[in-house]
C-alpha cells in the first residue's frame, strides 16, 4: 500500500514514515503543509493519504480543508486525519460527505503499531475509521428525555460502538471473541431498538449510526 | 484706559453746555423752525454723549464710547450754521457733515471701535473726512448761501471768495456725490456684515446697525432730493429725527448687555436646580445666548481635557468661529469653555458667567475625572483580558506544538520498539502495555488542559460548533440554542464561550441539573448568552472564584453579567456581551 504522510512536524512526519515502512507500506510522500501534500498526491497517486489536521500557515483546521479537496478531485486516495485533541465536531464534519475511505485517528494510536496498520489498511480499502473516543463521546453524551440507547444491552452497546468506528461484522466478531453470526444478531437488535432501517452495506450502517448518535 | 469720573462728569457738564450754547445760537438765529430745530438738536446731541458716556464708563477698552461723544459734539458744531452771526454760522455751515461722517466711522468700527485691517473702511473714513471739510470748503468759497447781495438779511459767508454759481453747483455736486456714494457703501458694508455674523454677534449689533443703515438710506435719500431741488420738500427735519435714532439704538445695544446681566442672576438660580435642561452645558449656553458652546474639563493628573463623560476632548484652534476661555479657580485650571468669539465682545459678562459656574464646573470636573478614571480603569481591564486571552492561546499552542507532539512521538518510538520485540513479547510486553498506558494517560491529561485553556474550534468554527463540541462532554444533557450563524468578534465569542463553559461545568458540579438550556441571542449589537438548569439553585455570585471570574471577564469588556438562583429553582446566569 502507498500512501502520503503530511504533518508539519519532523520528529511525527520522519517517526510515522518509518513505522509505516516497518509495517511493510510504501512511503511515496511527505508533506510539511496541505499545499505540499496537495502536490504529492497529485504527483504520486497515493493509496492512502494520511494528514495531520492542524498545519501551517494558520495552524486550524488546513489538514481536513485538504482531505475535502483531495475528496474531490483524487476521489481514489483514500484519508486518513489524524488529530491530537477528540473533536467530535471535526470527525463527524469529514465523514458527512460520505464514509468510503475516510478516517480519524487520534494521534495517540501511533503507539499500538498494530491499531495503526490496520486502520490505514481499512481506510485504502475503502472502508472507514472513526477514532474509539470520538465514539464513546458521542455514545456516553446525555441526551434529554428517552434516551433509546439506555434500551441496549451491555453488549450491544460494545456492537454499537465497533459499528460507529467503522469495522465490519467480522472485525467486530474477532474483536469481542463472537462469531459472525452472532454479531448479525446483535446489529439487528441494536437497529430495531433505535428504529433504524437495516442496511447490509458497510457504509450506510456507519452513517445510520453516525446519524443518529450525532443527533 | 478707564475714564475717572472726573473725566466723565467734566464731559457730561461740557456737552450740557455746548448744548445750551447751541440751542441759545439756535433760537436767537434766523431759522422759521427755531424751536423745533433746538429741542430735535439737544435730543440727539446729548443722547449721543450720554449713551457715549455710559458706554465709554462700560468699556473702557472700546473706542466706541468716545467716538459716540465725538460724534455728539461735531452734532453740536453742526447747529451753528442756523446762528444769525457770521463766523459763527461760517463755522457750523463749514463742519455740517462732519457729524455724518464720524457716524459713519461709528458705524464701520462697530462693535470693535476699530477699522481692524480693513483697507476700504479706512480709505472710505479719510475720503469722507476731505469731502465734508476739503470739499465744502471749496464749496463754501464760491456760495453765497443767498446772502452774497450787500444789505441782505442773515449770516454772512466769512469764507466766500467769489460768489460763482457754477463753481458752487459743481463743488456742491462734488460733496454730495461722493456724500451719497460713501452712504451707500456704508449701508452695503452694514448689512454684508450683519449677514455674515455668527447668531450672537448678530443679536449684539441688530439694533444698532439697523438704525446706522436707516439713518445712511435717510441721508443718501434726502442728498439727491436736495440735488434734484427738493422734489420730496424740505426733508432736514426728518434726516435729524432719524439721526436722533442711532444713540437711541445704541443705548438699546447697551440695554441688551445689561439684560444679559441678569442671566447671570439666572444662571446662579439654575445651577442650584438639580436637573437644569442640558444639564451645566446647557445652563451656561443659556446664559451667554451661545446655543454652540461646548465644555472641557481640565486632568491636571494627565494634562489633558475630557468631555462631561470623561472622553478625551482635544481643544479647538482658535479661529473666527470658535474661541476658548479658560476658567480657574482658586488660581486652578479647571475648565475651558469653547464659544463663538462675539461673546468675548462682553468680558464683564462672560467673566461673570465663569466666576458664577466656577464651583459647578469644579464639580463637574471632578465627575468627569471620575468618569475617564473609570473609563480607564474599564479599558486596563479589557487590556489584561484581552492579554491574558493572547497568552493562553500562547500556551496553548506551545503545549500543542512541543509537549503533545514530544509525547506522541514517544509513544510512536514506543509502538516502533514493541514491533521489533522478538523473543521477549512475555516479559516485556506487559512494560510496554503500561507505558503506554501512561502516555495515552498524560496525552490525555493535556488535552483537557489545553481545552480548557483555548478551544481552536472556537477559533476555527465559530460559536455554534465550539458549544456543540462543550455540550458533548457537558454531563447534562444539554439544549443548544444559538440563533445566529454569523461570527462575532473574537473576544465576543470568546467570553460566550467561556461563559457557557464555566457555567455548565458550575451545572456538572453543584447542581444536580436533569437539563440545561443554553440560549445565545443577539440584540442591538450585543450577544446575549443565558445559561438555565433545573437544578437546586442557591448559587452565590459573589463567592468562589467560578462566578466571580465569570462576572469580571464579562464587565471587564464592557458587558453585564446577572445571576438569578433561587434555592430549588434552577440557576440561570445570563451576560450581554458588547460585539466590538
Amino acid at each position: 500500500v502507498r500512501v502520503v504522510v503530511a504533518d508539519d512536524s519532523v520528529i511525527l512526519r520522519e517517526g510515522l514514515a518509518r513505522l509505516l515502512v516497518e509495517a511493510d507500506f510504501e512511503v511515496a510522500g511527505q508533506a510539511a503543509n496541505a499545499r505540499e501534500l496537495l502536490e504529492q498526491v497529485e504527483a504520486e497517486q497515493p493509496d492512502v493519504a494520511i494528514v495531520d489536521i492542524r498545519m501551517p500557515p494558520t495552524h486550524t483546521d488546513e489538514g481536513l480543508q485538504a482531505a475535502r479537496e483531495i475528496r474531490a478531485e483524487h476521489p481514489g486516495v483514500a484519508i486518513l486525519v489524524l488529530s491530537q485533541d477528540v473533536q467530535p465536531e471535526y470527525a463527524l464534519e469529514l465523514l458527512a460527505d460520505g464514509t468510503e475511505g475516510v478516517g480519524y485517528l487520534l494521534k495517540d494510536r501511533v503507539s499500538d503499531l498494530q491499531e495503526l496498520t490496520t486502520s490505514v489498511r481499512r481506510v485504502g480499502e475503502g472502508g472507514s475509521v472513526l477514532d474509539p473516543s470520538v465514539v464513546a463521546q458521542l455514545v456516553g453524551r446525555p441526551r434529554r428525555g428517552d434516551n433509546p440507547l439506555d434500551e441496549l444491552t451491555e453488549r450491544e452497546r460494545e456492537v454499537l460502538e465497533l459499528i460507529a468506528q467503522g469495522r465490519s461484522n467480522k472485525a467486530i466478531g474477532e474483536r469481542l471473541f463472537i462469531t459472525e453470526h452472532t454479531v448479525e444478531k446483535h446489529v439487528k437488535n441494536i437497529f430495531a431498538k433505535l428504529r433504524l432501517a437495516p442496511s447490509d452495506d458497510d457504509h450506510r450502517r456507519v452513517l445510520a449510526v453516525l446519524t443518529f448518535l450525532s443527533a | 484706559m478707564a475714564p475717572t469720573r472726573a473725566v466723565l462728569w467734566t464731559t457730561a457738564v461740557l456737552a450740557l453746555g455746548a448744548g445750551a450754547v447751541v440751542a441759545a445760537l439756535v433760537l436767537t438765529g434766523y431759522s422759521d423752525e427755531a424751536v423745533p430745530l433746538a429741542l430735535l438738536g439737544l435730543v440727539s446731541g446729548w443722547s449721543f454723549v450720554g449713551s457715549g458716556l455710559v458706554a465709554w464708563a462700560r468699556r473702557p477698552e472700546n473706542r466706541i464710547g468716545p467716538m459716540l461723544i465725538l460724534a455728539g459734539f461735531t452734532w453740536f458744531l453742526a447747529g451753528l450754521q442756523f446762528s444769525d452771526i457770521s463766523a459763527v454760522f461760517t463755522a457750523g455751515a463749514l463742519r455740517e457733515n462732519v457729524f455724518i461722517v464720524v457716524v459713519a466711522w461709528l458705524l464701520l468700527a462697530f462693535p470693535n471701535g476699530d477699522l481692524g485691517r480693513s483697507r476700504l473702511c479706512r480709505t472710505m473714513v479719510v475720503v469722507g473726512f476731505i469731502d465734508v471739510i476739503g470739499v465744502a470748503a471749496v464749496h463754501m468759497s464760491f456760495d453765497d448761501f443767498g446772502g452774497g447781495s450787500p444789505g441782505a438779511e442773515g449770516p454772512q459767508n466769512l469764507l466766500l471768495v467769489g460768489a460763482d454759481d457754477t463753481f458752487a453747483a459743481i463743488a456742491l455736486g462734488v460733496q454730495r456725490g461722493v456724500g451719497i456714494t460713501l452712504s451707500v457703501l456704508t449701508i452695503v458694508i452694514v448689512v454684508y456684515r450683519w449677514l455674515t455674523a455668527s447668531p450672537p454677534m448678530r443679536r449684539a449689533i441688530a439694533t444698532v446697525l439697523a438704525a446706522g443703515a436707516a439713518t445712511f438710506a435717510a441721508l443718501a435719500v434726502s442728498s439727491a432730493n436736495d440735488a434734484t431741488g427738493q422734489p420730496l420738500g424740505e426733508l432736514q427735519p426728518f434726516v435729524w429725527l432719524v439721526f436722533a435714532t442711532v444713540p437711541w439704538a445704541f443705548l438699546a445695544g447697551l440695554m441688551r448687555v445689561r439684560l444679559a446681566r441678569t442671566a447671570v442672576a439666572e444662571l446662579v438660580v439654575e445651577l442650584g436646580a438639580p436637573d437644569a435642561q442640558g444639564g451645566l452645558r446647557g445652563a451656561l449656553a443659556r446664559a451667554l445666548d451661545d446655543p454652540s458652546l461646548e465644555v472641557a474639563y481640565w486632568l491636571p493628573g494627565h494634562e489633558r481635557y475630557v468631555d462631561v463623560d470623561g472622553r478625551a476632548f482635544e481643544l479647538p484652534v482658535e479661529s473666527e468661529e470658535r474661541t476658548v476661555t479658560f476658567v480657574e479657580r482658586e488660581g486652578r485650571r479647571i475648565a475651558a469653555l469653547i464659544h463663538d468669539p462675539a461673546l468675548r465682545e462682553d468680558h464683564g459678562l462672560l467673566d461673570s458667567v465663569c466666576a458664577a459656574a466656577a464651583l459647578a464646573l469644579e464639580n463637574a470636573r471632578l465627575q468627569a475625572d471620575l468618569k475617564a478614571r473609570l473609563e480607564e480603569l474599564r479599558a486596563s481591564r479589557a487590556r489584561i483580558v484581552e492579554a491574558a486571552e493572547a497568552e493562553r492561546q500562547r500556551i496553548e499552542r506551545n503545549l500543542h506544538d512541543g509537549t503533545q507532539q514530544r509525547l506522541v512521538s514517544i509513544a510512536m518510538t514506543l509502538g516502533l520498539a514493541e514491533s521489533k520485540l522478538a523473543g521477549d513479547r512475555e516479559t516485556v510486553g506487559p512494560i510496554v502495555d503500561e507505558a503506554r498506558e501512561a502516555l495515552a494517560a498524560a496525552l490525555e491529561e493535556l488535552r483537557e488542559l489545553s481545552r480548557g485553556i483555548h478551544p481552536g474550534i472556537l477559533r476555527e468554527r465559530g460559536l455554534r460548533p465550539a458549544l456543540r463540541q462543550l455540550a458533548y462532554r457537558a454531563g447534562v444533557p444539554v439544549e443548544l440554542d444559538v440563533v445566529f450563524d454569523d461570527r462575532l468578534p473574537e473576544q465576543t465569542e470568546a467570553t460566550a464561550y467561556y461563559v457557557v463553559s464555566e457555567s455548565l461545568a458550575n451545572v456538572a458540579k453543584y447542581a444536580h441539573a436533569t437539563a440545561v438550556r443554553v440560549k445565545v441571542g443577539q440584540t442591538d449589537g450585543r450577544a446575549i448568552v443565558e445559561v438555565a438548569d433545573d437544578g437546586v439553585g442557591g448559587a452565590d455570585g459573589t463567592r468562589g472564584t467560578g462566578l466571580r471570574g465569570l462576572r469580571d471577564r464579562v464587565e471587564a469588556i464592557g458587558g453585564q453579567f446577572s445571576l438569578a438562583s433561587p434555592p430549588g429553582r434552577g440557576t440561570i446566569v445570563r451576560a450581554e456581551i458588547p460585539c466590538a
